[in-house]
């Protein structure tokens, strides 16, 4: 009999394909008479376009398309604001916003192309921060507005009430920086027109549905126009859900030529063009007793979204509110603004404004913890919010393993012998921090639905087809749902099969966001499995005789209940091809659609968004070189209340791979970005952690079995990274007493507040 | 743009072909010779998708041009598995969770491919020093560990 995969560790479905170098990426594509593209960024942060010649790029021999703003549709794209263009026109915003594209024979003529193209930009003064942006009298970056790209305004109960029940309050400014997201596939994309005069495009995405509403839009095109079709993808985190602009321009060149186009970012028009994390400046006012509760929290964020905003309203929102879902608050005020700078964009990015906040927020609880002589982990024990509870926004929170994360992380870490070492006197120090974390499990403001479709068909053979849009970027989406399907119709993993998304024959999907694939997409699964096999057993019923109610699937066989094997009454192929070959039969094919009971956020923001929310704690050991200032992390510790793992194997991959990105921002990557420019847009300026730079890392799951969740599961993907930077600097300051608030925690930082507080000391 | 004659040996396979002195040899092998699991993933040598065996070296392929490569023989991913047949380290890769999205993957197999001819059972140290020249953005590289010594063990024994 096979065995169920669910909660066993189950291999990528489509591993093989990857491991033998035959998965197809987009840039791995080529059609016939395929052109390929490539594309011109303003080196200016802004400045008006006077005048661009392209005559000599195109009268080079192979240069079949030079397309400059004037050849793109009028519309303008984005998510809130619709406010860019596929390429410029008049005015430029960012020194990387793409100006001219070209469409050659091949990529090195397409290369020599550029460098003919000349363009008479007249350099504009830029505003590089939100507070020249913001300033009285600065000029508007789009036409007709102001610098706000959006503002958020709330308060429940009243912080005034509660901050004078407070013993201790405790207030600080963090900043945190943007981190590229660093996929090893730069963006990539194919587009051709059809015989049909039907655009296709090929793209590595995290959304195909999102991708074809946004190049209708932006093309003038009717979505039934188009289809667009994942191709396997090298990542995403975020960044290649609807914020860049190469499958536009890809689409675009192809719409113009007749021809199949190929767009590849090299490496750094990926930085240019991607969309980084927001950098938000957060100030954090707490107020607690001397016990630790929280009675009051005061949150401001000035968040600098680029020239243009993207995604960042909805991110400087989690940034603004979620965090204050994990505590059992009374009141709480917050104040965001969001405004537009003559920077390289920002965006969507794995943990989706939770890691900002959660930066301020467990760096400032380890604060408090100190001063009130506290453990920090008391701290969070006593204000965490429990299953059962609605918080302060109204999230109904069904379950949380909260607790049994803190429990694993400070076990694992060895927190009780290594906390608060005072008494290391050589020149590298060790020290412990530890931060907690929520995320979501889906997301009903995306627009009132976070619903997800499922279609099973079962071949003669048996075997099981899998549509579903929700993409996979290399988490595991694919294997997620093969082990439901399985599951459920008893097969051997092997005999499903999940068709990679394609607008044109997946049920619509909104996508790789939000942690929402297991949640929605694995409950669709579950449904839709249930469904084609109460078709089995009924149509086996009918042609054995049996009562149905006599009969089960077991094994990839509808056998009968009460003999002691389990007679079989029909193999699946039997009853598959049966399912055809009668008067009035089809091939089996169902399909399921499961919306979370949740609810869009009114007015006031409040409201239950998501069907569970996540946990997640971790615990790392540091060690602080004190002669050079460097941070090592020599041990990390991360749990994850996934609510059930389907799939160990996965989630501690999702769960490492997180934790080293947690590192690396808190640590070493860093965009350097003068005047407006991207100065390090490369692997050997902007360093991702290499396997000798990172610990082998340790992590623990918790399960804590969600009564909403597909078998009890909640996201994974996500959670995972919020904690990190936080319990670095909270290990830092364990080390050495210092507290950095200013990431990434570089050794100059280091150094200078081991300065300062060798100075304070002997003041 | 000065052509050349190049005859190498791909996978086993004698290939003669005239190339332009300025291509790469990823280029080449991925747009001339369709062998595209050997990736690009940033054309200045640090990320190691692009990694390949020329000569028994482990190069990377976005630094170095095809006509280097003239008389060589040259192993790329596609080589590795005999027929359906999976390499012991593609399979450790598969079963260890070794890889995420994938794009690394053939850059971070031919590495170990070096890695355990040079060394058939390194220590996790040994093994996380000779992956730094290869980047994974999916894993955090302790499950590409894992599974390298699982393929040692496979390869080699206790």
């Amino acid at each position: 009999m096979s065995e169920s995969p669910i909660g066993r560790d189950t291999p990528q479905v489509n591993a093989r394909a990857k491991v033998t170098g035959r998965a197809q990426y987009a840039g791995d594509i080529q059609l016939p008479g395929m052109l390929h593209a490539k594309v011109l960024r303003s080196p200016h942060p802004h400045a008006r376009i006077r005048r661009i010649d392209t005559r000599a790029a195109r009268a080079l021999p192979g240069v079949k398309a030079v397309l400059t703003g004037a050849d793109a549709p009028d519309a303008l794209w984005g998510v809130h604001h619709k406010e860019r263009r596929i390429l410029a026109r008049e005015v430029v915003r960012f020194a990387g916003e793409e100006v001219v594209a070209v469409a050659a024979t091949s990529d090195e003529i397409a290369r020599d192309a550029l460098e003919l193209v000349t363009i008479d930009y007249e350099p504009l003064p830029a505003l590089f921060t939100p507070e020249a942006a913001l300033a009285e009298g600065a000029t508007g970056i789009h036409p007709g507005r102001n610098n706000v790209a959006h503002e958020i305004a709330f308060e429940r109960g009243s912080v005034e009430a509660g901050f004078a029940q407070a013993d201790l309050i405790h207030e600080a400014t963090y900043t945190t920086h943007a981190q590229y997201p660093g996929y090893l596939e730069p963006m990539a994309t194919v587009a051709q027109v059809d015989g049909h005069g039907r655009l296709q495009v090929w793209a590595s995405t995290q959304s195909v549905f999102l991708a074809r509403m946004r190049l209708a839009a932006a093309l003038e095109l009717p979505v039934s126009r188009i289809r667009v079709m994942q191709t396997t993808t090298g990542g995403g985190f975020g960044g290649k859900i609807v914020e860049d602009a190469n499958s536009l321009i890809a689409a675009l060149l192809a719409l113009k030529t007749g021809q199949p186009v190929r767009l590849v970012n090299n490496r750094l028009e990926d930085f240019l063009g991607a969309c980084s994390s927001l950098p938000e400046r957060l100030t954090l006012k707490l107020g607690m007793t001397r016990e630790g509760r929280i009675v009051a929290k005061e949150v401001t964020i000035l968040a600098d979204c680029g020239a243009y905003c993207g995604l960042t309203n909805e991110v400087m929102h989690v940034s603004a509110m979620r965090s204050d879902n994990m505590h059992r608050l009374e009141n709480v005020r917050s104040h965001a603004v969001l405004s537009y700078t003559h920077t390289p964009p920002h965006g969507a990015f794995r943990g989706f404004g939770g890691t900002q906040m959660l930066f301020a927020l467990n760096s400032h609880i380890d604060t408090m913890a100190e001063k009130l002589g506290l453990d920090p982990v008391a701290i969070h024990r006593l204000n965490a919010i429990q299953a059962g509870d609605t918080s302060i926004h109204g999230w109904e929170v069904g379950s949380t393993g909260l607790m049994e994360c803190l429990d694993q992380c400070t076990e694992a870490i060895h927190w009780a012998e290594k906390r608060g070492r005072r008494d290391q006197a050589g020149r590298r120090r060790r020290g412990v921090g530890l931060a907690a974390a929520m995320h979501v499990s889906g997301n009903r403001t995306i627009g009132n639905w976070d619903g997800s479709t499922v279609v099973v068909k079962l071949n003669e053979d048996g075997r099981a087809l899998v549509h579903s849009g929700e993409c996979d970027m290399g988490q595991g989406a694919m294997t997620m749902l093969s082990q439901v399907i399985a599951h459920e119709l008893t097969l051997p993993i092997e005999h499903i099969q999940v068709v990679p998304p394609d607008t044109d024959t997946s049920p619509f999907a909104i996508g790789t966001l939000a942690s929402r694939v297991t949640m929605s997409g694995g409950h669709a699964a579950i449904l839709a499995a249930r469904k084609a096999k109460a078709q089995l057993l009924a149509l086996a019923a009918e042609l054995s005789g049996h009562a149905e109610e006599t009969l089960t699937l077991i094994d990839g066989a509808v056998r009968l209940r009460d003999a002691d094997n389990g007679e079989i009454v029909a193999d699946l192929a039997t009853l598959a091809r049966q399912h055809i070959w009668r008067h009035g039969g089809e091939g089996l094919q169902v399909s399921a659609t499961w919306d979370p009971q949740t609810r869009m956020h009114d007015d006031d923001l409040y409201g239950n968004i998501a069907s569970a929310y996540s946990f997640a704690a971790q615990a790392v050991e540091v060690e602080v070189d004190t002669e050079t200032g460097r941070v090592e992390v020599v041990e990390s510790f991360v749990s994850d209340d996934c609510g059930k793992a389907f799939n160990p194997l996965a989630i501690h991959g999702q769960t490492n791979g997180a934790t080293v990105q947690a590192i690396g921002w808190a640590l070493y990557e860093q965009l350097q970005v003068e005047e407006g420019r991207i100065m390090n847009g490369n692997f050997a300026d902007y360093t991702l952690a290499t396997a000798d730079a990172v610990p082998m890392l340790a992590s623990g799951i918790v399960e804590s079995n969600d009564p909403k969740g597909p078998y009890g599961a909640k996201g994974a993907s996500e959670t995972a990274i919020l904690p990190g930077a936080a319990a670095i600097a909270n290990a830092v300051h364990d080390a050495v007493g210092v507290r950095i608030t200013d990431l990434p925690i570089t050794p100059e930082k280091v150094l200078a507040a081991l300065r300062a507080k060798e100075d304070a000391d002997h003041a | 743009m000065s052509e050349h004659r190049i005859e190498v040996i791909i996978n086993g396979e004698p290939v003669t072909a005239r190339v332009p002195a300025r291509r790469l040899l990823s280029d080449f092998l991925r747009d001339d010779l369709g062998l595209t699991g050997t990736k690009r993933g940033c054309e200045t040598g640090i990320c190691g998708a692009c990694s390949v065996m020329v000569d028994g070296r482990l190069v990377k392929s976005c630094l170095s041009l095809a006509v280097q490569a003239d008389g060589q023989p040259i192993d790329t991913i596609e080589g590795l598995a005999d027929g359906e047949t999976l390499h012991p380290i593609q399979e450790c890769f598969i079963n260890g969770g070794g890889l995420q999205c994938g794009y690394c993957t053939p850059g971070f197999v031919m590495a170990t491919c070096a890695l355990l001819a040079a060394n058939p059972r390194p220590t996790t140290d040994e093994i996380r020093q000779a992956l730094n020249g290869n980047l994974c953005r999916c894993t955090g590289y302790t499950q590409i560990v894992e599974s390298i010594h699982h393929a040692a063990e496979k390869l080699h024994g206790n």
